[in-house]
């Protein structure tokens, strides 16, 4: 299954989990096939992501979404015309360690919300 | 370079009113508004005629961008909430970057990228009317646009000397065409006859501590042009960061827990934009 920013879900995509709105009240049930009204519908109450089945986008390759750990890595790579200069190192080492906390946080919570195995 | 050369370059980039889609409406548009007696009912009404149009403008001011999301019903509506000139600016930019191939995505992505960087980056330092810094974002890289259409032949160059020589696209402009889009924007914005501000904005992204008449409009979007291309949201012609001016900070005010604010921002918006098309 993959969770997807509202934006990105499509009619006739299939959902994995239950979609609730901010009060907790299920709009949708697991199984439901999304369709053009449904997903108008979440947004307008604000629903702003959906977890559907399968893996239908491929979010690697899409504008905007690399890992926090990717991002701290490509730092290197991006910043390879300023190497020495002080300013630039100082920026560069800010951009790291935010990267990288924020990976960190986002592992913590996957582990967090990771379902007890069944069976 | 030859004076000369650089100076028939210049005409070729500015025979732009000779692109077929920079919509008519615009030029009425820009006529009422220069009338006293106008209201904005009757330049919402001139621009939803286009219905085309009218479809894209409001498909881009209900953009995370804007800070609006789905609420903006009709052109009347955008008009109230954003200002003639943040409309201007997106009805310039969807007809410019229509004639983009389809190998121009990623400027296009990385304009929207900029876009909302830069009025992320306003917000944070507490500057009024973000749209417009927004605005300035979108149109920032206008100049490389409209360098491809109208001198295609030496786009090959350009990207062979980034390429080759490891050079930052400006730098490869500079090179091959003597200028860079920085001067073209000018150009452009003079041509099309954009708010100072944001032609400002457009013309010294590249150099904001030399800015004269709105240093802030042009901290701002080289603060977000820097965001952009750390995160790499789109492509802005090569991998590089751009030298992030100090003076920019400075003049802005931001501090490292502002820039991490921006960076959070950034993160969470950066998937919300990422289908955003141009058609």
């Amino acid at each position: 299954m993959q969770k997807l920013p509202l934006s990105l879900a499509r009619p006739g995509m299939v959902l994995a989990k239950a979609v609730a709105r901010a009060d907790g009240i299920a709009v949708a049930a697991q199984g439901t096939e999304l369709s053009q009204s449904l997903l108008d519908r979440f947004d307008t109450m604000g629903v702003d992501a959906v977890v559907v089945e399968g893996n239908p986008v491929d979010l690697e390759g899409s504008a905007g979404d690399i890992s926090y750990e990717k991002r701290a890595e490509r730092l290197d790579h991006l910043f390879r015309k300023h190497a020495g200069d002080k300013w630039m190192e100082q920026i560069k080492k800010l951009l790291y360690d935010y990267f990288k906390l924020k990976a960190a946080g986002m592992a913590a919570a996957r582990a967090a919300a990771e379902p007890p195995r069944e069976g | 370079m030859a004076e000369d050369l650089r100076t028939e370059r210049k005409g070729l980039i500015l025979a732009v009113k000779d692109l077929p889609t920079l919509p008519k409406v615009l030029d009425e548009v820009a006529r009422l508004v220069e009338r006293s007696d106008s209201s904005t009912d009757e330049v919402a009404k001139l621009i939803a005629m286009d219905q085309v149009l009218s479809a894209k403008v409001l498909k881009m001011v209900n953009s995370p961008i804007y800070g609006f999301p789905g609420r903006i019903s009709s052109i009347q509506h955008a008009l109230v909430l954003l200002g003639f000139n943040v409309l201007r600016g997106i009805i310039v930019s969807t007809s410019v970057f229509e004639i983009m191939s389809e190998n121009m995505v990623g400027l296009w992505e990385h304009s929207l990228g900029v876009a909302l960087a830069s009025s992320t980056v306003a917000r944070a330092a507490g500057l009024r009317d973000p749209e417009e810094y927004s605005v300035a974002g979108l149109l920032h890289d206008l100049g490389k646009v409209v360098a491809t259409v109208q001198l295609p032949e030496l786009k090959g160059e350009i990207e062979q000397a980034v390429k080759t020589k490891d050079l930052l696209y400006i730098e490869a402009e500079k090179e091959v065409m003597g200028f860079g889009h920085d001067r073209i924007n000018a150009w452009l914005a003079d041509h099309w006859k954009l708010p100072p501000n944001i032609k400002e904005g457009l013309s010294h992204h590249h150099k904001p501590h030399l800015a004269q008449l709105y240093p802030d409009m042009a901290c701002a979007v080289h603060i977000g042009d820097f965001m952009a291309r750390v995160f790499e949201y789109g492509f802005g012609g090569d991998d590089n960061v751009t030298y992030l001016r100090p003076e920019a900070l400075k003049r802005l005010k931001l501090k490292p827990v502002d820039v991490e604010r921006i960076l959070d921002h950034l993160s969470e918006q950066f998937l919300e934009i990422a289908d955003l098309s141009f058609s």
